[in-house]
Protein backbone atom coordinates (compact mmCIF):
# COMPACT_ATOMS: atom_id res chain seq x y z
CA UNK A 1 0.00 0.00 0.00
CA UNK A 2 1.56 3.44 -1.32
CA UNK A 3 2.76 5.00 2.36
CA UNK A 4 1.49 8.57 3.40
CA UNK A 5 3.87 11.44 3.59
CA UNK A 6 5.70 10.04 6.88
CA UNK A 7 6.17 13.20 9.37
CA UNK A 8 4.33 11.95 12.57
CA UNK A 9 6.76 11.84 15.38
CA UNK A 10 7.86 8.07 16.01
CA UNK A 11 5.97 5.80 18.39
CA UNK A 12 8.89 5.73 21.75
CA UNK A 13 10.63 2.62 23.48
CA UNK A 14 10.11 0.39 21.55
CA UNK A 15 10.54 -2.97 23.45
CA UNK A 16 9.31 -6.92 24.62
CA UNK A 17 8.45 -7.14 28.00
CA UNK A 18 8.00 -10.71 28.81
CA UNK A 19 7.88 -12.51 31.63
CA UNK A 20 7.17 -16.56 31.86
CA UNK A 21 7.71 -16.65 27.78
CA UNK A 22 4.51 -14.41 27.86
CA UNK A 23 5.91 -12.17 25.03
CA UNK A 24 4.76 -8.91 24.61
CA UNK A 25 5.96 -5.39 22.79
CA UNK A 26 5.19 -2.07 24.33
CA UNK A 27 5.55 1.22 23.30
CA UNK A 28 4.71 4.93 24.64
CA UNK A 29 2.69 7.47 21.93
CA UNK A 30 4.44 9.77 19.65
CA UNK A 31 5.80 12.52 21.35
CA UNK A 32 3.13 15.49 21.48
CA UNK A 33 0.48 13.52 19.78
CA UNK A 34 -2.96 13.74 22.20
CA UNK A 35 -5.65 10.91 21.26
CA UNK A 36 -6.60 9.39 18.25
CA UNK A 37 -3.48 7.85 17.37
CA UNK A 38 -3.42 4.25 16.19
CA UNK A 39 -0.82 1.63 15.65
CA UNK A 40 0.05 -0.92 12.90
CA UNK A 41 2.46 -3.77 14.20
CA UNK A 42 4.79 -6.59 12.35
CA UNK A 43 7.29 -7.88 13.59
CA UNK A 44 10.36 -10.71 11.83
CA UNK A 45 12.42 -13.60 12.61
CA UNK A 46 15.83 -12.85 13.13
CA UNK A 47 18.15 -14.13 9.69
CA UNK A 48 14.56 -14.80 7.96
CA UNK A 49 14.02 -11.96 5.10
CA UNK A 50 10.55 -10.99 5.43
CA UNK A 51 8.31 -8.49 8.10
CA UNK A 52 4.95 -10.33 9.18
CA UNK A 53 2.18 -7.95 9.45
CA UNK A 54 0.22 -8.77 13.25
CA UNK A 55 -3.67 -8.61 11.71
CA UNK A 56 -5.05 -8.34 15.26
CA UNK A 57 -2.69 -5.13 16.05
CA UNK A 58 -4.21 -3.22 12.90
CA UNK A 59 -5.08 0.02 13.57
CA UNK A 60 -5.15 -0.18 17.25
CA UNK A 61 -5.13 2.96 19.62
CA UNK A 62 -3.38 0.74 22.43
CA UNK A 63 0.30 1.13 22.80
CA UNK A 64 0.62 -2.86 22.81
CA UNK A 65 0.74 -5.99 21.05
CA UNK A 66 1.08 -9.49 22.37
CA UNK A 67 3.63 -11.51 20.07
CA UNK A 68 3.90 -14.34 22.46
CA UNK A 69 2.29 -16.67 19.94
CA UNK A 70 4.56 -15.47 17.25
CA UNK A 71 7.84 -15.50 18.99
CA UNK A 72 7.09 -19.11 20.84
CA UNK A 73 10.43 -20.59 19.38
CA UNK A 74 12.92 -19.67 21.64
CA UNK A 75 15.21 -21.29 19.79
CA UNK A 76 14.84 -18.24 17.62
CA UNK A 77 15.39 -14.45 18.05
CA UNK A 78 13.20 -11.76 17.06
CA UNK A 79 12.50 -8.44 15.93
CA UNK A 80 9.32 -6.22 16.20
CA UNK A 81 8.14 -2.79 14.77
CA UNK A 82 5.50 -0.47 14.96
CA UNK A 83 4.00 2.47 12.76
CA UNK A 84 1.90 5.33 14.00
CA UNK A 85 -1.00 7.18 12.44
CA UNK A 86 -2.72 10.55 12.79
CA UNK A 87 -4.79 12.57 10.48
CA UNK A 88 -3.06 11.39 7.44
CA UNK A 89 0.14 11.34 8.50
CA UNK A 90 2.24 8.46 9.74
CA UNK A 91 5.59 7.88 11.36
CA UNK A 92 8.87 5.77 10.59
CA UNK A 93 8.93 2.10 11.87
CA UNK A 94 10.37 2.01 14.66
CA UNK A 95 12.07 -1.39 15.74
CA UNK A 96 12.85 -3.51 18.93
CA UNK A 97 16.73 -4.45 19.50
CA UNK A 98 17.30 -7.92 18.83
CA UNK A 99 14.11 -10.38 21.51
CA UNK A 100 15.61 -13.43 23.29
CA UNK A 101 12.74 -15.45 24.11
CA UNK A 102 15.15 -17.61 26.12
CA UNK A 103 17.26 -15.19 28.15
CA UNK A 104 15.28 -11.79 27.76
CA UNK A 105 12.11 -12.92 29.78
CA UNK A 106 11.74 -12.64 33.18
CA UNK A 107 10.66 -15.59 35.67
CA UNK A 108 7.54 -15.47 38.47
CA UNK A 109 8.84 -16.49 42.11
CA UNK A 110 7.17 -20.23 42.39
CA UNK A 111 3.61 -21.47 44.12
CA UNK A 112 4.72 -22.61 47.54
CA UNK A 113 2.61 -24.60 49.66
CA UNK A 114 3.10 -25.63 53.24
CA UNK A 115 1.74 -28.62 55.44
CA UNK A 116 3.25 -29.26 59.12
CA UNK A 117 3.14 -31.88 61.63
CA UNK A 118 3.77 -31.24 65.17
CA UNK A 119 7.53 -31.23 64.46
CA UNK A 120 8.01 -30.42 60.29
CA UNK A 121 7.14 -29.10 57.87
CA UNK A 122 6.72 -30.09 54.12
CA UNK A 123 7.07 -27.76 51.18
CA UNK A 124 5.91 -28.00 47.39
CA UNK A 125 7.10 -25.75 44.88
CA UNK A 126 5.74 -25.49 41.80
CA UNK A 127 7.42 -23.23 38.86
CA UNK A 128 5.08 -20.21 37.31
CA UNK A 129 3.33 -21.70 34.06
CA UNK A 130 4.78 -20.52 30.62
CA UNK A 131 2.46 -18.63 28.36
CA UNK A 132 0.35 -20.70 26.21
CA UNK A 133 -1.38 -20.66 22.98
CA UNK A 134 -5.13 -20.83 24.59
CA UNK A 135 -6.58 -21.64 28.34
CA UNK A 136 -7.47 -25.37 27.83
CA UNK A 137 -4.19 -25.59 25.86
CA UNK A 138 -0.21 -27.15 27.04
CA UNK A 139 2.33 -24.96 28.14
CA UNK A 140 5.15 -25.70 28.56
CA UNK A 141 7.26 -26.14 31.59
CA UNK A 142 9.98 -23.83 32.88
CA UNK A 143 12.20 -27.23 33.78
CA UNK A 144 11.98 -28.20 29.90
CA UNK A 145 13.24 -24.83 28.86
CA UNK A 146 15.99 -24.21 31.34
CA UNK A 147 17.23 -27.79 32.51
CA UNK A 148 19.44 -26.87 35.56
CA UNK A 149 16.51 -24.65 36.94
CA UNK A 150 17.15 -24.82 40.59
CA UNK A 151 14.77 -23.37 43.72
CA UNK A 152 16.36 -21.56 46.98
CA UNK A 153 14.38 -21.64 49.92
CA UNK A 154 14.29 -19.45 53.10
CA UNK A 155 12.34 -20.84 56.32
CA UNK A 156 12.56 -18.26 59.06
CA UNK A 157 11.76 -19.25 62.50
CA UNK A 158 8.88 -16.84 63.77
CA UNK A 159 10.37 -17.14 67.38
CA UNK A 160 13.54 -17.35 67.55
CA UNK A 161 13.65 -14.68 63.82
CA UNK A 162 16.56 -17.19 62.83
CA UNK A 163 16.85 -17.68 58.69
CA UNK A 164 17.59 -20.82 57.61
CA UNK A 165 18.66 -20.95 53.27
CA UNK A 166 17.99 -25.05 51.10
CA UNK A 167 18.88 -24.91 47.82
CA UNK A 168 17.43 -27.81 45.70
CA UNK A 169 16.66 -29.39 42.51
CA UNK A 170 13.67 -31.06 43.06
CA UNK A 171 10.40 -29.50 43.84
CA UNK A 172 9.76 -30.79 47.43
CA UNK A 173 11.57 -30.34 50.76
CA UNK A 174 10.84 -31.46 54.27
CA UNK A 175 12.37 -30.05 56.78
CA UNK A 176 12.31 -32.40 60.03
CA UNK A 177 12.78 -31.84 63.61
CA UNK A 178 11.52 -28.27 64.22
CA UNK A 179 9.88 -27.30 67.34
CA UNK A 180 6.23 -27.91 67.70
CA UNK A 181 3.54 -25.31 68.13
CA UNK A 182 6.25 -22.48 66.21
CA UNK A 183 5.25 -20.53 63.23
CA UNK A 184 7.85 -20.82 60.50
CA UNK A 185 7.53 -18.61 57.42
CA UNK A 186 8.86 -19.93 54.19
CA UNK A 187 9.46 -17.91 50.74
CA UNK A 188 11.47 -19.14 47.48
CA UNK A 189 12.96 -18.38 44.31
CA UNK A 190 13.96 -19.84 40.71
CA UNK A 191 17.43 -19.71 39.76
CA UNK A 192 18.71 -20.52 36.56
CA UNK A 193 22.43 -21.20 36.11
CA UNK A 194 22.41 -21.28 32.18
CA UNK A 195 21.51 -18.35 31.32
CA UNK A 196 22.00 -16.44 34.01
CA UNK A 197 18.15 -15.88 35.55
CA UNK A 198 16.80 -15.29 39.01
CA UNK A 199 12.84 -15.23 39.88
CA UNK A 200 12.27 -12.78 42.76
CA UNK A 201 11.75 -14.44 46.25
CA UNK A 202 8.10 -15.38 46.74
CA UNK A 203 6.01 -13.83 49.03
CA UNK A 204 6.70 -15.80 52.54
CA UNK A 205 3.38 -18.45 53.31
CA UNK A 206 4.07 -19.14 57.35
CA UNK A 207 2.01 -22.26 59.22
CA UNK A 208 2.43 -23.24 62.28
CA UNK A 209 3.55 -26.65 63.66
CA UNK A 210 0.82 -28.57 65.49
CA UNK A 211 0.68 -28.39 69.37
CA UNK A 212 3.06 -31.62 71.02
CA UNK A 213 0.59 -33.97 72.29
CA UNK A 214 2.66 -35.49 74.77
CA UNK A 215 3.59 -32.17 76.43
CA UNK B 1 63.48 15.13 22.90
CA UNK B 2 64.24 15.37 26.67
CA UNK B 3 66.30 12.93 28.68
CA UNK B 4 63.75 9.89 28.23
CA UNK B 5 62.52 8.92 31.79
CA UNK B 6 63.28 5.20 33.48
CA UNK B 7 60.61 2.50 32.60
CA UNK B 8 58.82 1.17 35.32
CA UNK B 9 60.67 -1.70 37.18
CA UNK B 10 59.95 -5.02 40.10
CA UNK B 11 56.46 -5.24 37.64
CA UNK B 12 54.97 -8.06 39.18
CA UNK B 13 51.12 -9.25 40.44
CA UNK B 14 49.18 -10.10 43.74
CA UNK B 15 46.80 -12.77 42.95
CA UNK B 16 44.46 -13.94 45.74
CA UNK B 17 41.37 -15.77 45.26
CA UNK B 18 40.86 -14.48 41.83
CA UNK B 19 41.55 -10.77 42.41
CA UNK B 20 44.55 -9.94 40.58
CA UNK B 21 46.64 -6.47 41.13
CA UNK B 22 49.64 -5.48 39.06
CA UNK B 23 52.16 -3.34 40.94
CA UNK B 24 55.60 -1.78 40.19
CA UNK B 25 58.37 0.77 41.80
CA UNK B 26 57.71 3.87 41.19
CA UNK B 27 59.73 6.09 39.25
CA UNK B 28 61.31 8.97 41.30
CA UNK B 29 61.79 12.23 39.36
CA UNK B 30 62.72 15.21 41.46
CA UNK B 31 60.14 17.80 41.35
CA UNK B 32 57.58 16.17 39.34
CA UNK B 33 54.38 14.64 39.50
CA UNK B 34 55.31 10.52 38.02
CA UNK B 35 51.32 8.88 36.03
CA UNK B 36 51.06 5.49 34.64
CA UNK B 37 49.34 3.54 32.38
CA UNK B 38 49.14 0.03 32.33
CA UNK B 39 47.96 -2.37 29.37
CA UNK B 40 47.29 -6.07 28.54
CA UNK B 41 47.60 -8.61 26.35
CA UNK B 42 46.09 -12.30 26.36
CA UNK B 43 47.02 -15.20 24.63
CA UNK B 44 44.56 -14.50 22.37
CA UNK B 45 45.82 -11.18 21.22
CA UNK B 46 49.81 -12.70 20.81
CA UNK B 47 48.51 -15.26 18.61
CA UNK B 48 46.09 -14.26 16.49
CA UNK B 49 45.80 -10.51 16.74
CA UNK B 50 48.69 -9.26 15.99
CA UNK B 51 50.40 -9.07 19.30
CA UNK B 52 48.35 -5.94 20.35
CA UNK B 53 47.82 -4.44 23.32
CA UNK B 54 44.44 -3.23 24.94
CA UNK B 55 44.91 -0.12 27.57
CA UNK B 56 43.42 -0.62 30.92
CA UNK B 57 41.24 3.30 30.98
CA UNK B 58 40.93 2.70 35.21
CA UNK B 59 44.73 2.32 35.54
CA UNK B 60 46.04 5.27 32.59
CA UNK B 61 47.42 8.21 34.18
CA UNK B 62 47.23 6.87 37.47
CA UNK B 63 49.78 8.41 40.20
CA UNK B 64 49.32 5.01 42.16
CA UNK B 65 51.90 2.03 41.24
CA UNK B 66 49.24 -0.54 41.69
CA UNK B 67 46.22 -1.43 39.17
CA UNK B 68 43.42 -3.90 40.00
CA UNK B 69 43.60 -6.32 36.62
CA UNK B 70 40.65 -8.42 37.81
CA UNK B 71 38.21 -7.71 35.38
CA UNK B 72 40.55 -7.83 32.43
CA UNK B 73 42.31 -11.38 33.63
CA UNK B 74 39.13 -13.39 32.69
CA UNK B 75 39.85 -16.48 31.09
CA UNK B 76 42.34 -19.20 31.49
CA UNK B 77 45.48 -18.40 29.56
CA UNK B 78 48.58 -16.66 29.66
CA UNK B 79 48.28 -12.49 30.20
CA UNK B 80 51.07 -10.15 29.33
CA UNK B 81 51.54 -6.49 31.23
CA UNK B 82 53.34 -3.56 30.52
CA UNK B 83 53.48 -0.16 32.66
CA UNK B 84 54.86 3.22 31.00
CA UNK B 85 55.82 6.06 32.78
CA UNK B 86 54.99 9.61 32.27
CA UNK B 87 56.29 13.31 33.32
CA UNK B 88 53.88 15.67 30.78
CA UNK B 89 54.49 15.04 27.30
CA UNK B 90 57.46 12.64 27.83
CA UNK B 91 57.27 9.00 28.12
CA UNK B 92 59.08 6.47 29.31
CA UNK B 93 59.66 2.87 27.62
CA UNK B 94 57.05 0.28 28.77
CA UNK B 95 58.14 -2.35 31.66
CA UNK B 96 56.43 -5.41 30.56
CA UNK B 97 56.46 -8.64 33.23
CA UNK B 98 59.04 -10.86 33.29
CA UNK B 99 56.90 -14.15 33.21
CA UNK B 100 53.58 -14.32 31.81
CA UNK B 101 50.37 -14.67 34.55
CA UNK B 102 47.93 -16.91 34.48
CA UNK B 103 45.20 -16.91 36.62
CA UNK B 104 44.96 -20.56 37.35
CA UNK B 105 48.42 -19.19 39.40
CA UNK B 106 46.33 -17.60 42.17
CA UNK B 107 46.72 -18.76 45.50
CA UNK B 108 43.45 -19.79 47.44
CA UNK B 109 42.62 -19.00 50.57
CA UNK B 110 39.97 -21.62 52.60
CA UNK B 111 37.03 -19.75 53.61
CA UNK B 112 35.92 -18.45 56.62
CA UNK B 113 33.28 -20.28 58.46
CA UNK B 114 31.31 -20.21 61.34
CA UNK B 115 29.04 -23.29 62.05
CA UNK B 116 25.59 -23.28 64.35
CA UNK B 117 24.03 -25.29 66.01
CA UNK B 118 19.45 -24.41 65.65
CA UNK B 119 18.28 -26.66 68.16
CA UNK B 120 18.81 -30.08 66.32
CA UNK B 121 19.56 -28.31 62.57
CA UNK B 122 23.26 -27.91 61.91
CA UNK B 123 23.96 -25.03 59.81
CA UNK B 124 26.75 -23.14 58.38
CA UNK B 125 27.85 -19.17 57.25
CA UNK B 126 30.05 -18.59 55.09
CA UNK B 127 31.97 -15.98 53.64
CA UNK B 128 31.05 -14.26 50.63
CA UNK B 129 33.64 -14.61 47.97
CA UNK B 130 32.22 -13.37 44.25
CA UNK B 131 30.43 -15.17 41.92
CA UNK B 132 33.43 -17.14 41.12
CA UNK B 133 33.50 -19.05 44.14
CA UNK B 134 31.48 -22.32 45.18
CA UNK B 135 32.14 -24.02 48.72
CA UNK B 136 32.48 -27.50 49.40
CA UNK B 137 31.34 -28.00 52.60
CA UNK B 138 31.99 -31.80 54.47
CA UNK B 139 30.07 -32.45 57.43
CA UNK B 140 30.07 -35.89 60.01
CA UNK B 141 29.70 -37.11 63.13
CA UNK B 142 32.61 -36.35 65.79
CA UNK B 143 34.51 -40.10 65.57
CA UNK B 144 33.08 -41.20 62.39
CA UNK B 145 35.58 -39.41 59.65
CA UNK B 146 34.86 -41.75 57.44
CA UNK B 147 31.31 -41.07 57.05
CA UNK B 148 31.60 -37.77 56.16
CA UNK B 149 28.84 -35.77 53.86
CA UNK B 150 29.24 -33.21 51.56
CA UNK B 151 27.09 -30.50 50.32
CA UNK B 152 28.46 -28.08 47.59
CA UNK B 153 26.80 -24.21 47.86
CA UNK B 154 26.89 -22.58 44.63
CA UNK B 155 25.34 -19.28 46.57
CA UNK B 156 26.29 -17.75 49.56
CA UNK B 157 23.68 -17.16 52.07
CA UNK B 158 23.52 -15.90 55.60
CA UNK B 159 22.87 -19.19 56.86
CA UNK B 160 22.64 -22.41 55.09
CA UNK B 161 21.27 -25.73 56.10
CA UNK B 162 23.22 -28.52 56.05
CA UNK B 163 21.23 -31.34 57.89
CA UNK B 164 19.63 -32.16 61.15
CA UNK B 165 21.25 -33.88 64.12
CA UNK B 166 20.90 -36.33 66.65
CA UNK B 167 20.32 -35.13 69.60
CA UNK B 168 23.49 -34.92 72.39
CA UNK B 169 25.67 -36.29 68.92
CA UNK B 170 28.15 -34.02 68.23
CA UNK B 171 29.25 -33.46 64.66
CA UNK B 172 31.57 -31.25 63.05
CA UNK B 173 31.92 -29.03 60.09
CA UNK B 174 35.33 -27.99 57.63
CA UNK B 175 35.00 -26.09 53.92
CA UNK B 176 37.27 -25.37 50.80
CA UNK B 177 36.07 -23.14 48.47
CA UNK B 178 35.92 -24.23 44.70
CA UNK B 179 36.76 -22.07 41.52
CA UNK B 180 35.47 -23.79 38.77
CA UNK B 181 36.52 -21.51 35.93
CA UNK B 182 40.32 -22.86 37.04
CA UNK B 183 39.18 -25.69 38.24
CA UNK B 184 40.77 -25.83 41.65
CA UNK B 185 40.11 -25.51 45.34
CA UNK B 186 41.46 -24.01 48.11
CA UNK B 187 43.15 -26.15 51.37
CA UNK B 188 39.96 -26.85 53.86
CA UNK B 189 38.94 -24.37 56.70
CA UNK B 190 39.81 -25.37 60.27
CA UNK B 191 37.08 -28.03 61.51
CA UNK B 192 34.77 -26.40 63.85
CA UNK B 193 32.58 -28.94 65.98
CA UNK B 194 28.77 -28.25 67.60
CA UNK B 195 26.66 -30.12 69.74
CA UNK B 196 22.77 -29.98 69.59
CA UNK B 197 21.06 -29.56 72.54
CA UNK B 198 17.38 -28.58 73.04
CA UNK B 199 17.26 -25.63 71.16
CA UNK B 200 20.63 -24.07 72.27
CA UNK B 201 23.82 -24.23 70.63
CA UNK B 202 26.71 -25.08 72.54
CA UNK B 203 30.04 -24.90 71.30
CA UNK B 204 32.97 -27.17 72.11
CA UNK C 1 24.48 -33.19 26.62
CA UNK C 2 25.04 -32.40 30.37
CA UNK C 3 23.99 -29.06 30.38
CA UNK C 4 25.45 -28.19 33.64
CA UNK C 5 27.92 -24.92 33.67
CA UNK C 6 30.89 -26.91 34.25
CA UNK C 7 31.84 -30.44 32.48
CA UNK C 8 30.26 -30.48 28.86
CA UNK C 9 30.50 -33.96 27.70
CA UNK C 10 30.03 -34.57 23.62
CA UNK C 11 30.61 -38.44 23.24
CA UNK C 12 33.87 -39.20 24.31
CA UNK C 13 35.01 -36.14 24.40
CA UNK C 14 34.53 -34.42 28.26
CA UNK C 15 35.53 -30.41 28.20
CA UNK C 16 35.56 -28.91 31.18
CA UNK C 17 33.92 -25.10 30.02
CA UNK C 18 32.77 -22.09 32.23
CA UNK C 19 30.75 -20.73 30.22
CA UNK C 20 29.62 -18.28 32.62
CA UNK C 21 32.25 -15.52 32.19
CA UNK C 22 31.67 -15.88 28.34
CA UNK C 23 27.70 -15.39 28.69
CA UNK C 24 27.81 -12.36 30.90
CA UNK C 25 30.96 -10.85 29.58
CA UNK C 26 29.01 -11.02 25.91
CA UNK C 27 25.70 -9.94 28.02
CA UNK C 28 27.40 -6.76 29.10
CA UNK C 29 27.85 -5.51 25.09
CA UNK C 30 25.46 -7.70 23.24
CA UNK C 31 23.02 -4.24 22.90
CA UNK C 32 25.99 -2.56 21.63
CA UNK C 33 27.12 -5.29 19.08
CA UNK C 34 23.68 -5.99 17.90
CA UNK C 35 22.84 -2.26 17.13
CA UNK C 36 25.76 -1.94 15.13
CA UNK C 37 24.34 -4.81 12.80
CA UNK C 38 21.79 -3.67 10.69
CA UNK C 39 21.48 -6.68 8.76
CA UNK C 40 18.27 -8.29 9.59
CA UNK C 41 17.53 -10.53 6.95
CA UNK C 42 20.70 -13.11 7.58
CA UNK C 43 22.00 -14.84 10.20
CA UNK C 44 25.11 -16.68 10.07
CA UNK C 45 24.38 -19.31 12.61
CA UNK C 46 20.68 -19.96 12.46
CA UNK C 47 19.31 -19.86 9.12
CA UNK C 48 18.66 -21.73 6.95
CA UNK C 49 19.69 -24.21 9.20
CA UNK C 50 19.37 -24.02 12.80
CA UNK C 51 22.61 -25.20 15.25
CA UNK C 52 19.62 -27.15 17.00
CA UNK C 53 18.82 -29.51 14.14
CA UNK C 54 22.22 -30.83 14.85
CA UNK C 55 22.71 -34.51 15.60
CA UNK C 56 24.24 -35.12 18.83
CA UNK C 57 26.91 -37.35 17.12
CA UNK C 58 27.92 -34.39 14.97
CA UNK C 59 27.93 -31.89 17.97
CA UNK C 60 30.82 -31.71 19.21
CA UNK C 61 32.74 -31.53 15.88
CA UNK C 62 30.24 -28.70 14.85
CA UNK C 63 31.49 -26.72 18.52
CA UNK C 64 35.07 -27.29 17.55
CA UNK C 65 34.66 -25.86 14.34
CA UNK C 66 32.58 -23.04 15.56
CA UNK C 67 34.92 -22.18 18.49
CA UNK C 68 37.85 -22.53 15.73
CA UNK C 69 35.77 -19.88 13.40
CA UNK C 70 35.44 -17.58 15.96
CA UNK C 71 39.15 -17.78 17.09
CA UNK C 72 40.66 -17.57 13.63
CA UNK C 73 37.96 -15.35 11.58
CA UNK C 74 35.47 -13.56 13.92
CA UNK C 75 37.18 -11.57 17.14
CA UNK C 76 40.06 -9.87 14.92
CA UNK C 77 37.83 -7.89 13.02
CA UNK C 78 35.45 -6.69 15.78
CA UNK C 79 37.45 -3.50 16.76
CA UNK C 80 35.30 -0.94 18.47
CA UNK C 81 36.12 2.61 19.10
CA UNK C 82 34.56 1.68 22.31
CA UNK C 83 37.77 0.44 24.84
CA UNK C 84 35.05 -1.19 27.20
CA UNK C 85 33.63 -3.46 24.35
CA UNK C 86 37.30 -3.65 23.06
CA UNK C 87 38.34 -5.30 26.82
CA UNK C 88 35.14 -7.06 26.33
CA UNK C 89 35.78 -8.65 23.19
CA UNK C 90 39.44 -9.61 24.02
CA UNK C 91 38.10 -11.52 26.98
CA UNK C 92 35.65 -13.50 25.30
CA UNK C 93 38.44 -14.24 22.58
CA UNK C 94 40.34 -15.58 25.57
CA UNK C 95 38.22 -17.81 27.20
CA UNK C 96 37.16 -18.94 23.38
CA UNK C 97 41.17 -19.76 22.83
CA UNK C 98 41.17 -21.53 25.92
CA UNK C 99 38.24 -23.71 25.17
CA UNK C 100 39.35 -24.36 21.61
CA UNK C 101 42.31 -25.80 23.20
CA UNK C 102 40.45 -28.30 24.97
CA UNK C 103 38.54 -29.27 22.33
CA UNK C 104 41.61 -29.86 19.85
CA UNK C 105 42.96 -32.46 22.45
CA UNK C 106 39.86 -34.40 22.23
CA UNK C 107 40.11 -34.46 17.92
CA UNK C 108 43.90 -35.18 18.62
CA UNK C 109 42.14 -38.61 20.65
CA UNK C 110 39.95 -39.48 17.88
CA UNK C 111 37.21 -38.15 20.76
CA UNK C 112 35.37 -35.66 18.00
CA UNK C 113 34.36 -37.22 14.85
CA UNK C 114 33.53 -35.06 12.40
CA UNK C 115 30.35 -36.58 9.76
CA UNK C 116 28.83 -35.43 7.06
CA UNK C 117 26.30 -33.41 8.94
CA UNK C 118 28.25 -31.29 10.50
CA UNK C 119 30.75 -31.00 7.04
CA UNK C 120 27.67 -29.24 5.38
CA UNK C 121 26.50 -27.30 8.16
CA UNK C 122 29.91 -25.76 8.96
CA UNK C 123 29.97 -25.13 5.36
CA UNK C 124 26.69 -23.27 5.14
CA UNK C 125 28.03 -21.11 8.57
CA UNK C 126 30.93 -20.07 6.03
CA UNK C 127 28.67 -19.14 3.21
CA UNK C 128 26.65 -17.10 5.40
CA UNK C 129 29.75 -15.61 6.32
CA UNK C 130 31.28 -14.83 3.19
CA UNK C 131 28.06 -13.21 2.09
CA UNK C 132 28.72 -9.99 3.63
CA UNK C 133 31.69 -7.92 3.91
CA UNK C 134 34.27 -8.83 6.37
CA UNK C 135 33.75 -6.31 9.15
CA UNK C 136 29.84 -6.92 9.06
CA UNK C 137 30.49 -10.42 8.98
CA UNK C 138 32.40 -10.17 12.04
CA UNK C 139 30.02 -8.42 13.91
CA UNK C 140 27.19 -10.10 12.86
CA UNK C 141 28.74 -13.57 13.81
CA UNK C 142 29.52 -11.80 17.44
CA UNK C 143 26.01 -10.28 17.69
CA UNK C 144 24.82 -13.98 17.36
CA UNK C 145 27.19 -15.16 20.39
CA UNK C 146 24.29 -16.31 22.45
CA UNK C 147 22.78 -18.55 19.74
CA UNK C 148 26.07 -20.37 20.68
CA UNK C 149 26.10 -20.11 23.82
CA UNK C 150 21.98 -20.98 24.05
CA UNK C 151 22.97 -24.33 21.56
CA UNK C 152 26.38 -25.58 23.80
Amino acid sequence: SGELYCSLPNPRNVHFESVNMKNVLHWSAPEGTGDGVLYKVKYSVYGVGKWIRKPECRNINRTWCDLSSETSDYEEQYYASVKAFLNGKCSDWIETTRFNPLTDTKIDPPMVSVSSTEKSISIILTAPETWKRSPEGESISLLQVYPGLQYNVSVLNKKTKKRWFFSISNNTLVVPQLEPDTVYCVSAQIHVITPLLHSGFSKEYCIATLKDKTA
Amino acid sequence: EDALLPAPQNISILSTNMKHFLTWSPVIIQGETVRYSVEFQGEYEREYANESWIPICECSLITATVCNITEDISATVAYNLRVRAGVGARRSEWGTLKVFFNRVTTSLTPPLMKVIADGSHLLVELEDMGPAFQFCVLYWKKGQESRMQQKVVKEVRSMVHLDTMEEGTDYCVKAQTYVEAINRSSSFSQTQCVRAQGGTSKWL
Amino acid sequence: LTAGNKIFHFGPCRVSMSLTEIRSGFTAIKANVQARDPVRTLSILSHPHSLHKVKSSDRCCITHHLFNFYVDKVFKHCKTEDSYVNRKISSIANSFLSVKRKLEQCREQNKCICGQESKEKFEQILLNYEALNITSAAIKSLGELDILLDWV
